[in-house]
């Protein structure tokens, strides 16, 4: 197959939330099948009795102890918010009421 | 209908009882007030940094413990990617490869038996932010948001609505005493999601997963109503899809919310912001050893001291009551009843609880001792009951004032019993025949003509002196 089907993008869009317009779908189904080709290419790499590289140092996570709480003030964080109602985060609607 | 096999698999998320957020250092607490337990870890700004809660892993660690799993003694943290407003990383962090516990099980009680549901795995994630639609907007609150979720998946092993109650009802009492979590369903800080197939061969049919069901009861009856709808559905001809549902309780029926996406639509990857997280042998035996009396555990206890059936499931019911019943070094069963029924009735009235009044734990044993040697009757504790919660004299004060009424001379006790003996021959005749149960009736007597106030020791005494001359 050298290119997805016009189905496949369109769920692909979908789970970004993207909307794509009926004219580029055929170039994004070639564009997207080729990004898949190229990482088949590294599934291809034997890797089943690796371990998981999570990350390239030999470190282990510490963890945080309990009593150690810090809030932010909703004030501070308002100030980099497109949009706020009252002490609430406004973003567009995403679900309609019915 | 009846030639299909229903099978249940449920998923349940619990909101960890924690102080803080499980990978900000954000306080975790309900508040009424919107986004006021937030940092900018929760917003995702950048740069930011998230953090292991370690009390958070504690509590996972004791929940897989408790649910009898293998523990992932090295664990790494998924990205688990959805576009959505209430998480702004585009991303939840979760636990897809290795989950903290393992191949469990949960055994639950029914009327048949005991059965062990198998539990896939147990994982760490972190909660959302809540979505308010409102008047053509999307308001967010973050103080949910990284909240510590635990996840339980099971295996499909049940069968019936009364087995998927059970495990529900079960696993929520478990975590509710061990504290893991404070499973209020109907708050949300417990979830349910009800995977629910037919079936009329050995295959599994295509399941669909109704979320977020809002009681156990609920749960029963999206078991039942889903099995229906689905077998209806095959019969006209049509194949069951994946499908996620929502619960309508006041229409008793499930409705289709999305067609479901597939594990490969979350394009799951392993989060760099965390090395992999070793939990040590002394951390696993540390949390062990902090798992205190299980619920089966408490009822063994109970049942063994004689209290009734109800009354354990009503103990069990009220957490604070049953840990307080078992600190007391007594008669559990005289101590149950009296717990159950004067002192919750004291309690009620007054609004108060038991730790606000003087009814000490001292007080509540040497008064059970009392009442166990029949050195006091309930007449005389029901007399003292004010006193006990309120007043501050000594116990023995208090029960000498009340059993200034107490009849306990010979002679007047004596004349009492001839006349109750006169009165009830055919007791005195069972009584020859060998029935205890006379005995019994007739210190009831003697208790209801003296008003409660005849010591039932010596009433006893001299009833079975009185008894026997009559043989």
């Amino acid at each position: 197959m050298e290119k997805l089907t016009q189905e496949e993008v369109l769920h692909v869009a979908d789970l970004a939330r993207i909307e794509v317009e009926a004219e580029k779908l055929e170039k994004y189904s070639v564009e997207l099948k080729q990004l898949l080709n190229d990482i088949d290419k590294i599934k291809d790499v034997e890797v089943a009795e690796d371990e998981i590289l999570v990350t390239p140092t030999h470190h282990f996570a510490s963890m945080r102890e309990k009593d150690k709480i810090r809030n932010e003030d909703f004030e501070m964080i308002r100030k980099n918010l497109p949009l706020s109602v009252g002490k609430f985060v406004s973003v567009p609607v995403v679900i309609k009421n019915d | 209908m009846n030639d299909y096999q229903t099978t249940v698999g449920i998923e349940i998320h619990c909101e960890l009882k924690t102080n803080a957020k499980m990978f900000s250092p954000a306080k975790n607490g309900y508040t009424k007030e919107a986004n006021t337990n937030i940092n900018e870890i929760d917003f995702a700004y950048p740069g930011v940094l998230p953090t292991i809660n370690e009390e958070a892993v504690r509590l996972a660690l004791k929940a897989a413990i408790l649910l009898n799993c293998k523990i992932n003694q090295t664990m790494y943290f998924d990205r688990k990617n959805y576009f959505y407003p209430d998480l702004p990383k585009g991303y939840q962090i979760t636990q897809a490869r290795t989950p903290i516990g393992v191949d469990g099980f949960l055994e639950i009680k029914l009327n048949e038996g005991t059965k062990k549901v198998r539990i896939h795995d147990i994982h760490i994630e972190e909660d959302t932010a809540k979505s308010i639609h409102h008047n053509n907007k999307t308001l967010l609150d973050f103080n949910r948001c990284g909240v510590p979720l635990i996840e339980i998946v099971t295996e499909a092993d049940m069968h019936t609505s009364e087995e998927a109650k059970a495990y529900v009802r079960t696993l929520k009492e478990l975590f509710f005493y061990e504290d893991i979590s404070d499973c209020k369903i109907e708050e949300g800080s417990m979830r349910c999601d009800v995977n629910v197939s037919v079936s009329k061969t050995n295959a599994l049919g295509t399941r669909t997963e109704t979320k977020n069901v809002g009681s156990i009861s609920s749960v029963g009856e999206v078991v039942e109503r889903e099995a229906i709808r689905q077998i209806k559905k095959i019969e006209s001809g049509n194949r069951i899809e994946e499908e996620t549902r929502r619960y309508d309780e006041a229409k008793k029926e499930t409705v289709l919310m999305r067609k479901k996406e597939t594990g490969n639509d979350y394009r799951y990857f392993p989060d760099g912001d965390f090395p992999p997280l070793v939990l040590t042998e002394e951390l696993i035996k540390e949390v062990t050893s902090s798992i205190t009396l299980l619920p089966e555990e408490r009822r063994k206890i109970l049942e063994n001291a004689g209290i009734s059936e109800v009354n354990i499931e009503k103990i069990i019911a009220n957490k604070t009551l049953c840990d307080y019943l078992l600190s007391l070094n007594t008669n559990l069963k005289i101590a149950s009843n009296l717990l159950l029924g004067e002192i919750a009735s004291y309690l009620n009235t007054h609004n108060k609880k038991l730790e606000e009044t003087k009814l000490t734990k001292e007080r509540l044993e040497y008064i059970v001792k009392k009442l166990e040697t029949k050195e006091i009757t309930n007449q005389v504790f029901k007399d003292i009951l004010i006193s006990l919660f309120e007043s501050e004299k000594e116990i023995e004060e208090i029960l000498k004032e009340a059993k200034k009424d107490t009849i306990d001379d010979d002679e007047t006790l004596r004349s009492m019993i001839i006349k109750i003996i006169e009165d009830n021959e055919q007791s005195v005749e069972d009584y020859k025949n060998g029935k205890d149960r006379a005995v019994k009736f007739l210190m009831g007597q003697i208790m209801k003509s003296s008003k409660g106030k005849a010591s039932p020791t010596l009433a006893n005494a001299l009833l079975i002196e009185e008894l026997e001359h009559k043989k």
